[in-house]
């Protein structure tokens, strides 16, 4: 087990290496410039080209990588360019709201989505689950902005129950915290809820036809101890490995969450450092992410052993 | 460098921050503090390093300038006791007022001064003019600083207190040493609100607190003129990249002040009764159609003059400020309208928006097809919005256009390249110039056309250089407006750039804040909230 | 097939037959890779979007079954007429309506629907209705061809990781890392290499989602390196890409397929997501994403802007669901026994 955690790490190396290296290049290829926007409108083309030179891009494509390289293997993600700040900093001031926000959408749509998920299996083919599996179809057909446009329109502007937009920190109360994060989370959760609710439902289909299902109805067993406790509990494995893929999903909707409900998270900052070619910020946030994608990945694998004990590392 | 006051300064100032309780808890906190949505957001914060006007309006809270410009556009003083010039125009003595102190409680002294000159004029094109005729600036005592001259340089105070950026800010020394291509990275002001570092989260938020130590001016405020009394604790600006959402928090009473609404969403805003609308900068903005003068086809004045001649104004502001005709005016000129030196001469090529004119203009240039490679950064609404305006024109008039489609960090590098439009060069694209900038030619390189000297574009008309010349030197309001006169012409004639219009934009904020004024800069000095 | 080629490389025999199948053993491998060996058991649900396939050997049905199969799934059949109609639309657009979907009018903005504009007219004055219908053939043909070139490179590339063991470890590295960068992010990355037009969005959409279909693929082929025939077919001396030809290729089809339409339908979605952030077409090319993300910030006082182009994509990423969900009971027989 331990050998295989360990091994398991060792390989996100090669991993964050390819990831490294693809943005990396990405971005050097692309023709935009920090130097030109640091300058500002008015500046003059020899002005740009002497703050270019003073934030190292003047430097070949190999040799600014190694630098980088060198700086990651010592733990030092670098500067922004813009901001003057560690990239480190950056990324722990806004993994809170980032956090917050795959939380509690993973709370809302893993409590929403897996009964429904199973009830729809368990009524295939009836009103309920084609009810059910229509919403499912639909909860991604909308975009996840229309969905946080309407949400925030009817709930903060008409009813005025929840706020607009912001992110309250969890230091100043759980309650404005978890206000702050219902609509921005149901938005989020809405393309979610539809993914594991689809998967949960073709995996009890086929768990429902297997004979100790079958054992356990003829037993007398109630309906729903068969269906939660010895379908689920077989189904878990698919449900909690779409859980885990989700997490890329949840993290490429968050851009769009958090722009529309204003948060000030890692998918905000990822777009506006994309946009303005800040170099260690964006290759810092996207090494982070693929580093969290791995660690889900393995921490879903683990969780497997729990879930069904014939599996062992 | 760290000594015991500076410290003990900065120590007081964290503990302030962090004992401060957060405005949502409290509401006596509430009232004192001011929710601000800043235009965009407050990337990085040196104002001499990088230009964007958003890190200029913050730095306005934060350093005090020597002279600031008030309504009337005149530079008055601020920092500034009293001033003499020699009878020969060439040796400028300053004075600075008593009492002057910097965030971290150090006096300001003749010696920062220098060190903040020297470093905002080796980056501020006015500045730079002063530095090619300076002998000498230097520190006489310590509230007593000399700058001399080799040549009179009747506009320096209008350098030091224009409200372009680079704006000549006043930082202590030590930081003032950084080199002007590089970041400062100690925030340590002289003006009337301290910047919260620990409290900053680029992209999201920047908080400004008051400066309990500043020395407001006896005069009512103007501007950048007058005494800037800040009538809150805590400013908070709070970045909203979607329009939408500013709105919609702006109408919850989550936010007290929005510094540019879209004009669409100005009739909403009206509509609530806690809400009020007015205009933001009675200077405006100008837009701008840049060509290349470089590269066919725009190398040929003819084919400029042709995008001149079928270009219509209303086009492009209707695309930009929607129905609300009192947001715009049509400008057959360069300089902003309503503003001393204002001139239409030589501007009637823009009345006449004829395409068959346009059509003949491009026959007898001898257009033989070249591509215009036109740079529309999509992720501005104002370039992206006369960037469709533009295709759709340059097609009607006959040019064959290829689109780039792209971000302004690509439009703003892909614009520094001489090279042919084909490989890796362009045509033209689009920006706008803010009218405080564009009142006269002292703080405009864009209307420049010396050439490779020039701004992007590189124009070469010599005609227009003389008349910048002759403005420089003029020393009566009668010759200045001569100058100007020429200058309008003969840059409408070389077409330095097609204006596509003046434009004005709303501000809009909740109707329990009182005091927000008109300018060029939203100052937050004299603004209360009940 | 390059896959077929390319599989050509290692000897036949054993390189089909080494390792236990992480199908049945997620313990560790003892061949090369051991990292990526519990993986592939999962692989099934292993897209963005898409349920999963239960399991990812599926027969194929005899062609005579699949219409009749079709016919027990309603909501296929209405997902693909549904499809059918707006093709027909993206298709006879010019004839739809007499307007240019590009012609601005900046004296006649955001107006409300009416018998001249039947959708209204956007922030440029230009009629909607034009754009939607035009819309529909930018934003199908992005979604058809994000899903026909991320199926095609994927299975190209999961056919060969799945077969030829000295790749696999490069190509799943490479894969493992590609997958762990959001699709959105890449996609803006992508943009901001180039420019804003259709075939970039289809490339950077594309390359966003090929990884999934790798890992589809693979799975598929690993799962398939064990069933009896094949083996027989691999003891029998059949030289490795005609075994791929015969037996593992069509038995990838069909969760290929179904993996299709939901790339399909995720890749319009994902368009529109690009132009929200400014990353996407250029607006003198409608699409429904485009037309929307325009519009967005006057929701509150001009919703038909969004609404409009919002139903259109909806019903048609609908359709495209119904149809793939459809597809997958009809190509997998034991979900369809069920009924």
């Amino acid at each position: 087990m331990l050998g295989f955690i360990l091994r398991r790490l060792l390989a996100t190396i090669p991993v964050m290496l390819v990831v490294g290296f693809f943005v990396f290049g990405l971005l050097s290829l692309a023709p935009g410039d920090p130097a030109a926007i640091v300058a500002g409108d008015q500046a003059s083309p020899e002005d740009v080209q002497r703050i270019r030179a003073s934030l190292g891009l003047d430097q070949p494509f190999l040799v600014r990588f190694g630098t980088w390289g060198g700086r990651i293997l010592q733990g030092d993600l670098g500067t922004s360019l813009f901001t003057n700040l560690p990239v480190t900093t950056m990324i722990a001031q806004r993994i809170q709201p980032t956090l917050s926000l795959m939380l509690v959408t993973l709370a809302i749509a893993v409590s929403l989505a897996v009964p429904l998920g199973v009830v729809a299996a368990w009524r295939a083919g009836r009103l309920v689950d084609r009810c059910v599996m229509g919403f499912a179809v639909l909860g991604f057909s909308v975009p996840v902005f229309v969905v946080g446009y309407v949400l925030a329109y009817v709930f903060a502007i008409k009813l005025a129950w929840l706020p607009a937009q912001g992110y309250a920190p969890i230091e100043a109360g759980v309650r404005p915290w978890l206000a702050s994060l219902i609509l921005p989370a149901t938005t989020l959760g809405c393309a979610y809820v539809a993914l594991i609710a689809r998967v949960t439902r073709a995996t009890m289909l086929e768990v429902l036809q297997q004979d100790y299902v079958r054992t356990a109805r003829a037993k007398g067993l109630g309906q729903g101890t068969v269906l939660f406790l010895h379908a689920l509990k077989n189904a878990a494995i698919p449900i909690v490995t779409v859980i885990g893929i989700g997490i890329a999903l949840l993290i490429g909707g968050a851009v769009v969450t958090e722009t529309v409900f204003a948060i000030p998270g890692l998918g905000r900052l990822t777009v506006d450092a994309i946009l303005r070619r800040d170099y260690p910020v964006i290759q810092g946030i996207v090494l982070l992410f693929s580093f969290t994608y791995v660690l889900v990945n393995l921490v879903i694998d683990l969780s497997y052993t729990l879930l069904d004990p014939r599996i062992r590392y | 460098m760290l000594n015991r006051r500076h410290f003990l300064g900065a120590g007081a100032g964290t503990l302030l921050a962090s004992s401060l309780p957060r405005p949502a808890l409290s509401s006596g906190a509430a009232d004192k503090t001011l929710r601000f949505v800043p235009q965009a957001n407050l990337a990085n914060f040196d104002p001499i390093w990088g230009t964007q006007m958003v890190v200029r309006n913050a730095a306005v809270l934060v350093w005090d300038l020597l002279y600031g410009v008030d309504a009337t556009l005149k530079p008055q003083r601020q920092m500034v006791e009293a001033e003499e010039v020699s009878a020969d125009g060439l040796t400028w003595t300053f004075r600075l007022r008593p009492g002057l102190k910097f965030h971290d409680g150090e006096p300001v002294l003749s010696r920062d001064v220098v060190a903040s000159l020297e470093r905002w004029s080796a980056r501020d094109p006015m500045g730079q003019m002063i530095r090619a005729v300076q002998v000498e600036l230097s520190a006489v005592d310590d509230r007593t600083f000399r700058w001399v001259l080799r040549r009179p340089f009747p506009k320096l105070l209008l350098a030091l207190g224009k409200t372009t950026s680079p704006c000549a800010f006043i930082m202590p020394e030590r930081i003032a040493r950084t080199d002007p291509f590089k970041q400062i990275n100690e925030y340590v002001g002289s003006g009337p609100m301290t910047f919260a570092r620990t409290e900053w989260i680029p992209g999201a938020r920047a908080v400004f607190e008051r400066f309990a130590h500043y020395q407001p001016r006896p005069e009512p405020a103007s501007w950048l003129a007058g005494g800037k009394r800040v009538l809150v604790e805590r400013v908070e600006w709070q970045v909203m990249p979607d329009p939408a959402t500013a709105a919609a928090a702006l109408q919850a009473g989550e936010i007290d002040w929005w510094e540019n609404p879209i004009p669409d969403l100005v009739p909403l805003l009206k509509g609530n009764p806690a809400v009020k609308v007015g205009i933001a900068d009675p200077l405006g903005n100008i837009g701008s159609f840049r060509m290349n003068h470089l590269q066919p086809p725009f190398d040929n004045v003819k084919v400029r003059r042709a995008v001149l001649a079928a270009l219509n104004q209303q086009d492009y502001m209707r695309a930009i400020v929607g129905d609300d005709d009192d947001l715009w005016k049509p400008l057959p000129g360069f300089f902003t309208p309503d503003t001393p030196l204002y001139t239409e001469a030589g501007g009637g090529i823009l009345k006449g928006h004829d395409l068959d004119a346009a059509r003949k203009l491009l026959s007898e240039a001898g257009y033989k097809g070249e591509p215009v490679v036109c740079l529309l950064a999509q992720d501005q609404p104002i370039t992206k919005a006369f960037g469709e305006v533009t295709v759709d024109l340059l097609q009607k008039i006959g040019l064959k256009v290829d689109v780039v489609a792209t971000d302004w960090g690509t439009v703003g590098t892909r614009r520094t390249s001489k090279a042919p439009p084909a490989s890796g060069g362009w045509s033209m694209f689009h920006t706008w110039h803010g009218g405080a900038d564009c009142v006269n030619p002292a703080a405009y390189p864009s209307i420049r056309a010396n050439g490779d000297k020039a701004w992007f574009g590189w124009p070469n008309l010599p005609g227009v250089e003389t008349s910048i010349t002759d403005w420089f030197d003029a020393a009566t309001p009668e010759d200045e407006r001569k100058a100007m006169a020429a200058l309008n012409t003969a840059a409408m004639d070389g077409v330095v750039y097609a204006p596509t219009g003046f434009f004005l934009s709303y501000q809009a904020w909740r109707a329990s804040v009182s005091g927000i004024r008109r300018g060029p800069i939203p100052v937050v000095w004299g603004v209360s909230k009940s | 097939m390059s896959a077929a080629a390319s599989a050509r490389v290692p000897e036949p025999g054993p390189t089909l037959k080494a390792g236990p199948t992480p199908e049945t053993d997620p313990a560790p491998e003892t061949g090369p890779a051991p990292e990526t060996a519990p993986a592939p058991a999962l692989d099934p649900a292993d897209f963005a979007i898409a349920a999963p396939l239960p399991d990812v050997v599926t027969l194929r049905p005899p062609r005579g079954r699949l219409g009749r199969m079709l016919h027990r799934h309603p909501t296929g059949v209405a997902g693909g007429a549904i499809l059918l109609a707006m093709l027909l639309i993206a298709v006879f657009a010019g004839q739809l309506t007499g307007f240019d979907p590009a012609a601005l009018a900046p004296g006649s903005r955001t107006r409300f629907p009416s018998m001249a504009h039947w959708f209204g007219t956007d922030l440029m004055g230009r009629d909607i209705y034009a754009r939607v219908v035009y819309g529909a053939r930018v934003s199908l043909a992005v979604g058809f061809s994000v899903a026909l070139m991320a199926s095609v490179s994927g299975l190209a590339l999961g056919l060969v990781s799945g077969t030829v063991r000295w790749a696999d470890g490069l190509i799943m590295r490479v894969v493992d890392g590609l997958m762990s960068i959001p699709p959105v992010l890449m996609a803006i990355t992508l943009m901001a290499l180039t420019r804003g037009s259709v075939e970039n969005v289809v490339i950077a959409i594309s390359v966003a989602e090929m990884p999934r279909v790798v890992r589809l693929v693979r799975g598929v082929v690993l799962s398939l390196r064990e069933q009896p025939y094949v083996d027989a077919a691999i003891t029998a001396g059949t030289p490795t890409p005609l075994v791929i030809w015969r037996h593992i290729l069509p038995n990838t089809l069909a969760p290929m397929t179904v993996q299709a339409t939901y790339i399909c339908a995720s890749a319009m979605i994902a368009e529109a997501v690009l132009s929200f952030i400014g990353a996407g077409i250029p607006p003198s090319t409608p699409s429904w994403g485009n037309i929307m993300a325009e519009g967005r910030a006057l929701w509150q006082v001009k919703f038909y802007i969004i609404l409009f182009p919002a139903l259109f994509l909806s019903l048609t990423v609908l359709a495209v669901n119904l149809l793939g969900d459809g597809l997958r009971d009809a190509l997998d027989p034991r979900m369809a026994k069920d009924r």
